[in-house]
Parts: structure tokens; sequence; C-alpha cells
């Protein structure tokens, strides 16, 4: 082995031997599959067992983490706690929306132009002009066209991310489509239409679900983004990104009201991006190169 | 050479095209009358309709759309609203800050990612070199609009180091303009660093196995050299892509650390334009950033055919 061979690799080992290496990807895969589990299930299962997250308490403002507020209160006297649930709550369900949105859009929208070299020319240039430009502006634009609210979100991140998904589907059909069985299908008479969902359809499946998990990670990123700026879901209903937004006027008073959730999403993220590319590897290990010029693209689109 | 070029320079087209309809017909659906904005609630409604008349906001829609798109193809983007002055002139004023701190932090990035990639390349033992590049994913992960209120908080409000705003222009007094930088250049060579260290490593890795090591090996090389000399140049192809792809998304307007750090760019020129329902100011931001977003992608693929003879060829 040469040394240059052992460079540390944080997702997947190359220099192990493959069965080490199926087993520390394994390991790694499982033990972020549970965590992030564990945080889904703490956001769903918790809030009814805690403090309103909107009942305010102006006597107990901006109170530092203790035994009764466990991550403090805010401006208003509102456990963090309470809201950093209910705020993941609102984040986490509204990315897993987005992502499933998008994924199927971009699904529909890559078979159909994977399939039928016909539609493919025009809707891939126009896929094209929409990813070639800066994505945030998109969303906000849209955003602010229809008014600040869960939907709007939904379709603004929905329309950002299908082209995405709409690419990395498309060159996996292109690939399906030049087999022979779908040749032999073809020749013995089988409509196009039935070919695309018997035997294309069963095979992009699993990358359409690898897409969902790598573009929640980018989808928590610009959701928290846009919440930020104002342009997400309006307070008082939490979610992390209006949660940072409303502490950064404390930043110097009760610096946990921006640390806290924005701690949290950054865990959301990681695990979902660990997630998402050891899947990416079993599922499909010639998508590293799109998938990696696609998290640039996501990426970018958070700025 | 020359296909490729009239290829791109139709695209370049379309895409403006594309952009400037898409955003009329966006605007246009934001709630809130512009003429109404200006002339506030007493306004007489005789007023309002003349200047609606003049901001050319009477007409149908279509009617609407074919003068706009008229007075754009003859460079005409109207007035700015807020600043009652032509478009133009505003984005150009705005268009210093944003390119010194994508110049800036897309430099630094690609500095950190060769170094750590390779660093750890030629010494895969190195703690720190190792440590570093598993931070990539980290980098990754890190939301800037957060970072960059804890980097407020730590080394602007605490520590007092670094000033959390105030933006001096880096031509007329460098040495006032770089304590101002430094945080906001942080923020965003955090994560374009993570993504280059990624990207760099994927390459990097893609040329270990080439037979062309085993020979330059065989020949005597140390293993500095072969990392250096062979692997570098064949390995930076994919970063010069996605450098350019990322600068290209950054010249559109860093919007959050913009507005945070308070530099008057395009991000926040834009953002400024959205909120106060300045139309013709965010046609003419988000146009010129459609611009300058297919121009920069059109440079990156001229160096890459200049650069690789291979997508010359195809």
């Amino acid at each position: 082995m040469t040394p240059t061979a052992q460079m540390s690799v944080p997702v997947s080992g190359r220099a192990a031997s493959p069965l080490a290496r199926a087993l520390r990807r394994n390991r790694l895969l499982s033990a972020a599959t549970a965590l992030l589990v564990l945080i889904v299930l703490a956001v769903v299962i918790l809030p009814p067992f805690l403090p309103d997250a909107n009942a305010t308490d102006p006597v107990h403002r901006l109170l530092p983490p203790s035994a009764d507020h466990l991550l403090g209160t805010d401006s208003y006297g509102r456990d963090v706690f309470s809201r950093l649930v209910s705020g993941g709550r609102t984040s986490l369900g509204l990315s897993a929306l987005i992502t499933v949105c998008a994924a199927f859009t971009g699904m529909v929208i890559g078979l159909v132009s994977g399939f039928y070299r016909a539609v493919d020319a025009v809707v891939m240039r126009i896929m094209d002009a929409w990813m070639s430009f800066p994505a945030i502006i998109l969303a906000m634009a849209l955003a602010i066209g229809l008014g600040a609210s869960i939907w709007t979100e939904l379709i603004a991140l929905t329309v950002l991310f299908t082209p995405f998904t709409a690419r990395v589907i498309r060159s996996r059909v292109l690939s399906v489509a030049a087999r022979q069985y779908i040749g032999a299908a073809r020749v013995s008479g089988m409509r196009p239409a039935k070919i695309l969902v018997v035997h294309v359809l069963p095979n992009v499946l699993p990358l359409a679900l690898v897409q969902v998990v790598i573009l929640s990670a980018s989808a928590m990123l610009v959701d928290g983004a846009m919440s930020f700026l104002g342009m997400g879901i309006a307070p008082p209903t939490p979610t992390w990104g209006n949660m940072i937004a409303e502490g950064r006027s404390y930043l110097v008073q009760a610096p946990w009201l921006i640390v806290v959730p924005g701690l949290a999403i950054m865990a959301c993220v990681l695990l979902l991006n660990l997630i998402g590319s050891s899947m990416r590897d079993v599922v499909d290990p010639r998508a590293r190169a799109l998938g990696d010029l696609q998290r640039l693209r996501a990426r970018g689109a958070a700025r | 050479m020359a296909a490729l070029l009239l290829r791109r320079l139709r695209d370049l087209v379309l895409i403006l095209l594309i952009v400037g309809t898409m955003m009329f017909f966006v605007v246009r659906l934001m709630p809130g009358d512009p003429a109404m904005a200006i002339l506030g609630p007493t306004a007489r409604p005789q007023d309002v309709e003349a200047l609606r008349q003049s901001m050319g906001l009477t007409g149908s829609l279509w009617n609407q759309y074919l003068s706009w798109l008229g007075n754009v193809v003859q460079g005409d983007f109207g007035t700015s609203i807020t600043y009652h002055a032509s478009v133009i002139p505003v984005v150009a004023e705005h268009f210093l800050p944003t390119l010194t701190l994508a110049v800036i932090s897309t430099a630094v990035s690609f500095v950190v990612a060769v170094v750590v990639t390779f660093w750890n390349a030629v010494a895969p033992r190195n703690p720190v070199a190792a440590l570093l590049t598993r931070l990539s994913g980290l980098g990754m992960a890190i939301p800037d609009f957060w970072i960059a209120l804890i980097l407020v908080l730590v080394f602007a409000v605490t520590l007092r180091w670094f000033p959390s705003s105030g933006y001096v222009s880096i031509l007329s007094d460098p040495a006032a303009a770089a304590p101002t930088l430094v945080l906001p250049v942080i923020c965003l060579v955090i994560g374009q660093s993570a993504l280059f260290i990624l990207t760099l490593r994927e390459s990097v890795l893609g040329e270990l196995p080439q037979t062309y090591l085993r020979t330059a090996r065989v020949k005597g090389l140390s293993e500095r050299q072969v990392m250096l000399g062979h692997v570098l140049p064949n390995a930076l192809m994919p970063l010069v892509t996605q450098l350019g792809s990322n600068f290209a998304m950054m010249m559109g307007g860093i919007v959050i650390i913009e507005s945070i750090f308070v530099i008057p760019g395009l991000g926040s020129l834009l953002l400024g334009a959205v909120f106060t329902r300045d139309f013709p100011l965010v046609q003419g931001v988000t146009l010129f950033v459609a611009l300058m977003f297919v121009l920069v992608n059109l440079l990156v693929d001229l160096s890459y055919a200049l650069l690789d003879p291979k997508v010359r060829v195809s």
C-alpha cells in the first residue's frame, strides 16, 4: 500500500479492505441513522410533555439555562427548549415535505425527459437555465411574490430543488434505457409508457430515495436561511431559522438563543449528508461526481 | 472553440431572456402598489395614476412586458424608486463590495483546499492534516448565517478584534478595509473551502490509481514530487469548474453575509429592493446578476477548454 492510499476519508474508506470498509461504512450509516431517528422521534413525541412553545412569561425573560428551563428563555419569556423541539417539528417536517415534493416532480421530469428524447432537449434547456441562476434570489422572489407562508416556502423550494433531482434521475434513465431488456420490451410490442413504469421506474426509485436524503440536508440550510431573512414561516410559529433571527437582537445578553438552534440545524444537516452520501455510494457509485456538483449548487443556494 | 463560444452566447441570451421574463412576472405578483408606496396613503388618486403612468405600470400586463423588454434591449432599465436614480449606476455602485468579497474568499478557499488536501496526501499520518480534512464534512453543514452571528459575538463583541460592520472600499483605503473584511470572508471561506476540499479529494483519489503515477515513482521521483508535479495539475481540473461555478454564484449577491455585516453589495441591494417594492431595481439587479453568472460560467468553460485538450475536441 502506498502512503498516499491511506489518505483519510471521513465518509467511506477506500484504503481498508472491502469487508472492513463495508463494515465501517455501515456502522457510520447506522449510527447516523439512529441519531437522526432519535431527533425525529424527539420532535414528534416530546411537545405534549413540554411547556407550551408560545406561552409568554414577561417576568422570566432571557433567563440563562437552568433546571426549570433547560435551555433558558427567550425575549418573551418562552421556554427555548420547547421552541427548539416544536421548531424542529416545523423545520424537519417542512424540509422533508419539500424534498419529497421536489424528488417527485424531479423524478417525473427526469423520467419523461430521459425516456422521450423529443421532450428532452426542451426540458433540459429550461432546467439548465433554472439552475444557472442564484437560487436564493428565485426563492426570495417567489416567497415575496406569493406572500410568506408555509405553502409559499414549500412551492418556492420545491421549484428550486426540482432541476437537481431531474438531472440526476435523467442520467440514470438514459443509462437504463440503453440496456438490452428495454430494447427487448420495445421489440415485443410493449407500449413506451408501460415500459417506463414497469421497467425503468423501479430502477430509478432507489436513486430518488437517495435524492430525498441529500436534498433534505440542503433544504434544511436553505429553509433556515429563508426563515432567517424573514421570508419563511413567520413568528410566533417557531422554526430553527426564525429562532436564530429572533435571538439575533439579544446576541450579547442571551447567546444561547442563537447557539442552540444553529447547532440543531448543523447536526441534522451533518447527519443527513452522512446518510445521503453513504447511501449514494451503495446505490450508485458513479453518481458521486454528479452528486458533488449538485451539492455545490444546493449549497450555493443557501448564500 | 468558435462553435463553443457561439453556443454559449446563444445560451447566454436565452438565459437572460428567461430570467428577465420570469422576474418581470414574479415582481408583479408582489403585493403592494409601488406608486402608492412612494406617495403615501394621503395622495390624490390622479397623482397616483400619473406616477403609475410614468413608471410603466398601466395597460395590460402583456403590454407592460413588451414595453419593458423594448426598453431593456435599448439599455434602459428604468429608474430606481428608492434611489431616485437610473438602475445601472445604482447597480454599478454596489458591485465592488460583492466582487471584493467573492474574489478574496474564493482565493482563500482555493489555497486552503489545495494546501490541506495535498498536505494530507503527502503526509497521510499527520493528525492535523487528517483532522482538517475530516472537518470539511462539518464545514458543509454549518449554516453561514449562524456562524456569522457566532463570529460577531466572539470576535467583534467579546474580543473586539474586528468590527462587525462598517464597509470601507478596498480601492480607496486598503488598510482600513482589511479588518472589516476579515469576519465576512471567514464566514464565506468555511463553507466554500469545505466544498473545495471534498471536490479536490475526490479528484485526487481518482488520480491515485492511474498508471502514470507508477511510472513517475519508478523513475525515482519522491512522493512529494509525484503529488505536486503529477497529481496536482490533473486533479485541479474539477476544482476549477467548481470554483468558477461557486464564484458565479457569489457574484449573484452574497445576500445573507452582506446583510449581517452591513456590506453595501448586490445582495443587500437586492434584499432592500425586494422589501421596498422597488420593481425596476429588483429587475435590474436580477438581470445583472444573471448576466454576471452566465459570463463567469462562460469564462470557466473557456478556461477549461484551454486547460484540457480533451474538452476542445468534444
